[in-house]
């Protein structure tokens, strides 16, 4: 294969869309007849409905109907096998209220003013009402999950001459893309066709085909462009069965957009996690035991395992280890994925840990991590497929300019400004997804890729068309990419950083099958190019098809034209490598992020100045593209260590900053230099090209290393995030 | 307590025959304006939002709706050859006023620098606050703003980026600055 | 958003004829709209008074300022007359909200900008000043972001504007026109303690209308500054600020003027506080004592202690911007 356009760092073949206002978002979806659908969530957390009075609300002008549990129509219950959704009871399914928010009504009116104006005036009481569970203290309601355990690490412990034990808390924090989770349902008497915000339009056709109790091929789910989801739209929310329910009942296209409040109450977020980290060494910094027991919070009704210990079994090297998770049930709506789900706070709490370990060792944080690497995955005991976490920090070290840290607290100034350094280590899975394509030449010259997977923003449009350039030498501008509908063959799920590694075969096996049917074409019948040739004489390459020995050949579109075919297509696969019983390898990306914080402790103000991160995820299909997205990892990390926590109301389970000005991200103002750089290693245990997948690392560790920083400037260790201005007043 | 019975106990007594509309009927208002060059007239309920009206009734989709609240930016338009936020003005209240749209910057044929300058610095992700972040970066090119990337990225900050692609959007506006 | 009707005022006597009842004006929408779409307003006719001819800024015989009450904050931000002789204004304004809501916003209108307390935000909490007498849900809840200062048992919600604060600490006044004639109002007399009453926030009217600012000139040899605190770096509400105007002369202040936002359930000014830096040296120690005075009545909520120690440093940051180099 002749490397032409892989590894480049080529702009995205959508963006002229993008940047334009012309790419077809959900909510972007107009139709004759169209009417709007405003849903109601309880304004209390812990309870059940009295009584629903919508009289007032249907005698508004426009109004078309207000739906509730007595009339919405049957919403079943998705079945396990049907695929993933995290609040598996259907809306509306009864009167119990288990979180604020929770729905109790949708209004439907001819237009988005008179719905809203309708859904203000439904008067909805409760009864039975009990203070919400939504405490802060999370201890587990059933015996803790053994995730993983080596050794005896407690024995080790108590023999080590040198331990911390502390405990780190994470926040809830709510997703928050800037794309409002929407659908836009339609029904014909059969069939369903549902624009949704969907991270897995297959998953979602699955599961929805199940709630709405008709065959999968009455449900069609389509979604070309994504305003991103970071894993909260990932599965399906209720809000989609009531837009579908909607749509069924009043034979017209629904319109549902949640709003920004409700986006804090009914659609996920990363559930708060308390982890208690024990961690022990010999003198000299040899880890001798680990521990790291998690709990996090779930919805009253769904389990939910954020497996905090996801990256703790085989980052560093112990022979002394115990990994567990539990969960605690609040009246809160029920956590789902967000970006790094499981790795990202536990790393926060597993590198805080080391930090602290090698302070407690007067030992420099990078040689501690150096000093623990380990020569094989000791949790599974399986070999590294391509482990280059040492080279992330050395490499990374120099980069910053980690040497000339001056180690004391508050001892590094610049500009009249404290500064503080910090490091940390970081990894996340790889792995596959099954994955299904279609790759069409056509007679015109150009090709065609179908997949029926989704570009939330990472670029999946744009890497779908460097590969079939990259396989047939066409080039990538005449390779039209078809994707976010799932009448297409089926593609992976956006989540867990496993598209591109994911679509690798298909599209490859796709092309492949495509190429070979285009030479076959070419040496069939009397007018073809290449009449009574042995089809194993000739190759495919640059678009061409040439004979094995020398030549130009034909172009490949000329062999179609002389045989009066429109195209010849090709079809591939690829299978799942997520949650294989036994890997031969142990398949993982790697990085080192450092950090520079500012701070000025006589105005309290914290900035995060600069941050170098090396991540060794594999080849890189597309540079530019991949830099983004550790780049934004960067700035969402800077959220999460400073910024981001969704508080609850103690009284009424309302998460009460339930808007953009009081769940507080980071703005432009508020992104360090970030300076990125990948390894690229191919690692061909995943894929022949060797991509792992860069969507969700760059965030792992990126609070763990503010952290650390933080500590570095003022000498105030957070373990409990956001790091807010009070935490830092007595520095 | 069953499907029935809760219609019957939470709807039907409460949905007399004769039920007053309990607000007047709503108002409507006339509007004249310009919207990316072209003068419309347009009969509009007082409660629609320039950003609702753009969308929902003129189907200019490229604005979006991001949090209705002047939080994200990601509604921005030009008023007048200024910057604001759509989602915060009836459309009622722009009579007279020119409005211009992502729509009315550029097209994908034929795009305005800054949105070339966004495509070549990959200046976004997911392209749904861009629109936004561009008729704000096409703003900023006439307003009072220093030369340097901090200064672009406070003039920039009413424009959430969760994808956090602001690095590259500085860039590309910074290039749009020094190329004009 | 309940139905309402939609008029327009193209003159100030015409906008005070079409008042009344629970009519409400608006101009760049930026808090109006906000909250109706809230629910938290609910006027049943609005009066678009936008293109009343008062957007101008002006110098008055006495050679001070005189800021139309459609002024847009980004172009009195950006006024010439506002950049050199009033820098304080200038930069709290510049501090505010974003580039796109500066460019809508009235000056009118940020005077009378409603709190930003979720409670009064969210017609599901109880809220006195949204709904009198109903409690309030803040204290002993969300309170980081409110007041610490002039608060009741009835209300901590603070007053969320940068820009009243630099025009607090420039002692202007408020020109008002109503039914019943035009009036003067000192800012400092121009917004109310919640006390029982926290649904009335101004001694504005029923019917009146803002017309203009006035702020007098600038004083000969008069430094300003404003100093805004937040969690992050832009696009945000102060936790804590502080507006300065000082007049300093071989290392003596003569006179100094000083405003805090944040903090407070109105603009918070403290003569005391200034009383007791005249004619003091103007050292740390100083300013220390006087970040004292103003925090000493502080009553912190639940969660939002921490804004007395970072008001004092707030306040002590920017006296020592000001009389830097004096």
């Amino acid at each position: 294969m002749a490397s032409s356009v892989l590894g480049q760092a080529l702009p995205r073949i959508d963006g002229p869309l993008k940047v334009s206002g012309s790419a077809e978002y959900t909510t972007d979806r107009i139709f004759e007849n169209m009417v709007y659908a405003v849903p109601i969530g309880s304004t209390i957390a812990n309870g059940r409905i009295a009584a629903l009075d919508a009289s007032q609300a249907r005698a508004m002008p426009g109004v078309i109907e207000v739906f509730h549990r007595g009339n919405v129509g049957e919403l079943y219950k998705a079945s396990p096998k049907a695929g993933m959704i995290d609040e598996t009871r259907p809306p509306l399914a009864d009167d119990v209220i288990r979180y604020y928010g929770q729905y109790v009504a949708l209004v439907v009116a001819e237009t988005f003013e008179q719905a809203t104006a309708a859904a203000s005036c439904v008067k909805v009481t409760y009864a039975g009402v009990d203070a919400p569970n939504v405490a802060l203290e999370l201890s587990a309601d059933d015996e803790p999950n053994e995730v993983d355990r080596r050794g005896d690490p407690a024995a080790a412990y108590e023999a080590s001459p040198v331990k911390v034990d502390q405990t780190y808390v994470t926040p809830a924090e709510t997703h928050n893309p800037i794309e409002l989770h929407a659908t836009v349902a339609t029904y014909d008497g059969e069939q369903f066709t549902l624009y949704e915000t969907t991270q897995s339009v297959f998953n979602h056709r699955n599961v929805m085909s199940e709630i709405l109790g008709v065959p999968r091929e009455n449900v069609r789910v389509i979604v070309k462009f994504l305003g991103s989801g970071f894993g909260g739209k990932l599965w399906p929310w209720p809000h989609d069965a009531l837009a579908a329910a909607a749509a069924r009942e009043l034979r017209r296209p629904v319109k549902l957009v949640v709003t920004r409040k409700q986006m804090f109450e009914t659609v996920g977020h990363r559930p708060r996690t308390q982890q208690r980290v024990r961690l022990s060494a010999d003198r000299d910094g040899t880890l001798t035991s680990l521990r790291h027991e998690s709990i996090n919070d779930a919805g009253m009704l769904d389990e939910y395992d954020e497996n905090c210990g996801e990256a703790t079994p085989y980052l560093y090297g112990t022979p002394n280890l115990l990994v567990t998770s539990a969960q605690t049930r609040r009246n809160i709506g029920p956590p789902t994925a967000m970006r790094g789900p499981g790795a990202v706070p536990g790393l926060f709490a597993t590198e805080s840990a080391y930090d602290e370990l090698a302070l407690a060792l007067d030992m420099d944080p990078v040689q501690l991590r150096l000093r623990n690497e380990p020569t094989r995955d000791q949790g599974l005991d399986i070999p590294f497929s391509s482990r280059h976490y040492v080279e992330c920090l050395t490499l990374g070290s120099e980069k910053f300019g980690w040497s000339e840290r001056s180690r004391a607290v508050g001892s590094m100034r610049k500009d009249g400004v404290i500064l503080g350094w910090g490091v940390s280590g970081c990894s996340w899975l790889a792995a596959r997804f099954d994955a299904e394509a279609r790759v069409e030449l056509l007679a015109d010259g150009s090709a065609r890729v179908a997949m029926g997977t989704q570009d939330i923003g990472t670029g999946t449009y744009t890497v779908l068309a460097q590969l079939v350039a990259e396989a047939t030498g066409i080039p990538h501008e005449r390779v039209v990419v078809e994707l976010g509908d799932s009448r297409l063959p089926p593609g992976p799920t956006s989540g867990g950083s496993m598209v591109t590694a994911s679509v690798i075969p298909a599209v490859l096996g796709a092309a492949r099958e495509a190429m070979k049917s285009a030479i076959e074409l070419a040496t069939s019948g009397p007018q073809a190019p290449f009449a009574g040739r042995d089809a194993g004489d000739l190759r495919f390459a640059g678009g061409r098809i040439v004979a094995r020995r020398g030549g130009k050949g034909v172009p490949f579109d000329a062999a179609l034209r002389k045989a009066s075919v429109s195209r010849v297509s090709g079809s591939g696969k690829g299978q799942r490598t997520f949650g294989q019983e036994h890997p031969k390898y142990s398949i993982h990306s790697y990085g080192a992020q450092f950090v520079e914080v500012a701070w000025q402790p006589e105005i309290a103000r914290l900035r995060v100045n600069r941050v170098v991160t090396v991540i060794d995820a594999g080849r890189m299909i597309n540079p530019r593209l991949a830099r983004n997205q550790v780049e934004g990892s960067v700035v969402m990390g800077v959220g999460m260590a400073l910024f981001e926590e969704t508080r609850y109301d103690p009284r009424s389970g309302a998460p009460v900053n339930s808007n953009l000005a009081d769940y507080v991200v980071a703005t432009h103002a508020d992104a360090p230099h970030i300076d990125v750089t990948f390894l690229d290693y191919p690692d061909t245990e995943l894929n022949e090209l060797g991509a792992r997948g860069v969507g969700e690392i760059g965030l792992a560790g990126i609070a763990s290393a503010i952290a650390a920083a933080v500590y570095h400037a003022t000498g105030v260790r957070v373990r409990t995030l956001p790091i807010e201005i009070e935490k830092l007043l007595s520095a | 307590m069953s499907s029935q019975a809760f219609v019957s106990e939470a709807v039907a007594p409460t949905a007399p025959a004769n039920a007053q509309p309990p607000a007047t009927a709503p108002k409507v208002v006339e509007v004249v304006f310009t919207v990316n060059g072209n003068r419309l007239a347009l009969v509009v309920d007082p409660r629609a939002t320039l950003l609702d009206t753009l969308r929902e009734t003129l189907g200019l989709t490229g604005t979006k709706k991001g949090c209705d609240h002047g939080q994200c930016g990601a509604c921005t338009v030009h008023v007048n050859g200024r910057r604001v936020n759509s989602c915060l003005s009836f459309a009622a209240m722009h009579d007279g006023d020119e409005v211009t749209t992502i729509e009315g910057l550029g097209t994908p044929e034929n795009l305005h620098p800054m949105q070339a300058a966004f495509v070549e610095h990959d200046g976004y992700q997911c392209g749904y606050c861009t629109p936004g972040q561009i008729m704000s970066a096409a703003a900023l090119l006439s307003e009072p703003c220093g030369p340097s990337n901090a200064d672009v990225a406070e003039s920039m900050s009413g424009n959430i980026c969760r994808c956090g692609a602001y690095q590259n959007i500085v860039a590309a506006i910074q290039s749009v600055r020094t190329q004009g | 958003m309940n139905a309402f009707a939609f008029t327009r005022a193209d003159s100030v006597a015409g906008a005070l004829r079409a008042a009344g009842g629970d009519a409400k004006f608006v101009a760049g929408g930026t808090t109006l709209v906000d909250l109706m779409k809230l629910g938290v307003e609910n006027p049943t006719t609005v009066i678009d008074i936008s293109r009343m001819p008062l957007a101008g800024v002006s110098r008055m015989p006495d050679n001070g300022l005189q800021i139309g009450a459609l002024a847009r904050n980004a172009d009195v931000a950006h006024h010439p007359d506002v950049v050199n002789g009033y820098p304080v204004l200038s930069q709290a304004l510049l501090a505010g909200a974003s580039a796109q809501l500066r460019n809508m916003a009235t000056t009118g209108g940020n005077l009378l900008q409603r709190t930003r307390c979720v409670a009064f935000r969210d017609t599901a909490m109880a809220c006195n000043k949204r709904s009198p007498g109903s409690g309030c849900a803040a204290i002993g809840g969300f309170n980081r972001n409110l007041a610490i200062l002039g608060t009741s048992d009835r209300c901590i919600a603070s007053h969320p504007s940068d820009q009243n604060v630099a025009l607090t600490a420039l002692e202007a006044t408020v020109q008002i026109s109503g039914p019943k004639g035009e009036r003067s109002v000192p800012i400092g007399d121009f917004y109310l303690l919640p006390g029982d009453t926290p649904e009335r926030e101004t001694v504005l009217e029923p019917g009146e209308l803002v017309t203009s600012v006035t702020v007098p000139p600038p004083a000969p040899g008069a430094k300003s500054a404003y100093l805004k605190l937040r969690d992050r770096a832009s696009y945000e509400f102060a936790l804590a600020s502080a507006a300065v105007v000082a007049i300093v002369r071989g290392g003596t202040i003569e006179r100094v003027r000083i405003a805090m936002g944040g903090i407070g359930t109105k603009p918070w000014r403290n003569l005391e506080a200034e009383a007791a830096l005249h004619g003091k040296p103007a050292t740390a120690e100083q300013f220390a004592k006087a970040a004292q005075i103003v925090l000493s009545d502080a009553k912190p909520q639940s969660q939002n202690g921490f804004k007395v120690e970072l008001a004092k440093r707030c306040l002590i940051a920017a006296l020592t911007t000001v009389t830097q180099g004096a």
